[in-house]
């Protein structure tokens, strides 16, 4: 027995079409070579990296208090094959603190990837990746401490946060020359405005990725979700100005 | 550009597994399927597995505590002694719990003496609600003061924005306060218009953004490995 679950029709046709608009704006995009636009910041990884490297000074690393499952903790892994590999070139201290255990084993799969691909797996520390606490408070108290002790020139918080946020961050402003933050949490965003030099906003995050890595077919797919987001706008538009003039057939097509 | 990598053998088959997982899922949000085979019963006990597979983690950060704080008392490296607090309140505490908590393995006393669960039973309350909950409460306090700091150092900045999120900023801290109506009653107004209209434009703007974000990226998940 097949039947389409009643409310969730209008959200799949309208899912394809958002899909259908993504994959024809990528193609383009791939053909055309468009580029994505600059990512304040995100150029400057490696100057901060290496400076961090002249001092003598460490950089750390949060994926954030989110589970593998979640697409900021996602990106955020993606972000921290990129660091990592910068740490291992350049011979800098990389800590990564987890508050999930699932991230844990990843990260510290990626950290020891990262010391294994550049031949330097001897390197590799066993306290480089470490599990905090899965509780929000006791993760932002084991971070604070972790960052007065171990003092790094460059922290990264990029993934997905809850109240700890502001916690961690304002502990790293006082030690670090530059903070790095990322998430797509509309309550910890404008904590992280305020005490991070750079902070990627949502769509940015996702997008690191394929700007950091060059790639021109995640760069077509990231300029493709414009197309959606442009689906998403007109939906608006109309639908605001359907709504005034007292026809619900947007709302209606929703909720079918 | 970036060199176009070959996927191996092992990559295809786990990205296959990653597209099938995925796309079951989503045709399982849309789509009710009851015969031969209940999908939707499918998908949660799948959730339910997931869930306990998750659980089994739970052994690899005890082991990454212990292995981690136990070379620091080993070495005698600095703070060596919040180390050893560390382990024993991670290791006190899980076997206080299993004796003596609303989690206990064996809370009718058949294995463990009832006598060691009635000494135990007042240890675990004062540890968790006197000590846990209160160490917990103090963190949270202590983002009052972190807000204050981070808002001063956002205000101190002499730029165009900053001079918007001050003036906004102030205007909704007026707006709140209880006073705020016997000064003028304009404040409240103001500070719910601040709130209400371009707070919420905004908040909207990135939530649309992240979730298209969201669909895309997991779409480029369930397609290409990465």
């Amino acid at each position: 027995m097949f039947e389409f679950i009643p409310g969730r029709i209008g959200q799949a046709v309208l899912l394809v079409f958002v899909l259908l608009a993504v994959f024809v704006g990528s193609r383009i995009a791939l053909r055309r070579r468009i580029k994505a636009r600059p990512i304040h910041g995100i150029d400057r990884l490696e100057e901060w990296i290496k400076e961090a490297g002249k001092l003598d000074r460490c950089v750390f690393f949060t994926p954030g208090t989110g589970g593998v499952g979640s697409t900021d903790t996602l990106a955020a892994l993606a972000l921290l094959r990129y660091v990592a590999r910068l740490c291992v070139r350049h011979n800098v201290k990389l800590i990564v603190a987890n508050a999930d255990l699932n991230v844990q084993q990843v990260t510290e799969e990626i950290v020891k990837s990262a010391y294994a691909k550049a031949r330097k797996l001897g390197k590799y520390s066993v306290d480089s990746v470490r599990y905090i606490s899965g509780s929000v408070f006791a993760y932002a108290a084991g971070v604070m401490g972790l960052l007065r002790r171990e003092r790094p020139a460059l922290n990264f918080f990029v993934g997905l946060f809850s109240a700890e946020s502001l916690a961690i961050a304002e502990a790293g402003r006082s030690e670090a020359l530059y903070q790095f933050a990322g998430t797509s949490s509309i309550d910890q965003l404008p904590f992280f405005l305020a005490t991070c030099d750079v902070t990627l906003l949502a769509g940015e995050l996702y997008a690191a990725q394929s700007y950091l890595t060059k790639d021109q077919q995640d760069i077509s797919w990231t300029v493709g979700q414009d197309a959606g987001k442009v689906i998403a706008l007109l939906l608006i538009l109309i639908g605001t100005i359907l709504v005034s003039l007292g026809n619900d057939i947007i709302l209606n097509f929703l909720k079918f | 550009m970036a060199a176009k990598r070959k996927m191996s053998r092992w990559e295809i088959i786990l990205q296959a597994a990653i597209f099938t997982v995925g796309f079951f899922y989503a045709v399982t949000y849309y789509v009710k399927v009851s015969e031969p085979i209940d999908l939707q019963m499918v998908a949660d006990n799948s959730l339910a597995y997931l869930t306990a597979m998750i659980l089994t983690a739970f052994a690899i950060g005890i082991i990454n505590l212990t292995r981690i704080h136990w070379r620091n008392i080993k070495l005698r490296r600095a703070d060596w002694k919040f180390s050893l607090v560390l382990i024993g309140s991670l290791y006190g505490m899980a076997i206080f719990s299993i004796i003596a908590s609303p989690f206990a393995l064996d809370p009718r006393g058949f294995i463990i003496p009832s006598w060691l669960i009635d000494v135990i039973s007042p240890v675990w309350n004062f540890l968790y609600y006197n000590v846990l909950v209160s160490i917990n409460t103090s963190i949270f306090s202590l983002l009052a003061f972190f807000i204050a700091s981070a808002a001063y150092r956002a205000f101190k900045i002499r730029t165009m924005e900053s001079t918007i999120l001050l003036i906004a900023g102030l205007l909704v801290i007026i707006g709140e306060a209880p006073i705020s109506d016997l000064i003028w009653p304009g404040f409240s107004a103001i500070q719910n218009w601040i709130m209400l209209v371009p707070n919420t434009a905004g908040q909207r703007g990135i939530l649309i953004g992240a979730a298209l974000s969201i669909v895309a990226f997991s779409v480029r998940r369930m397609i290409r490995y990465s």
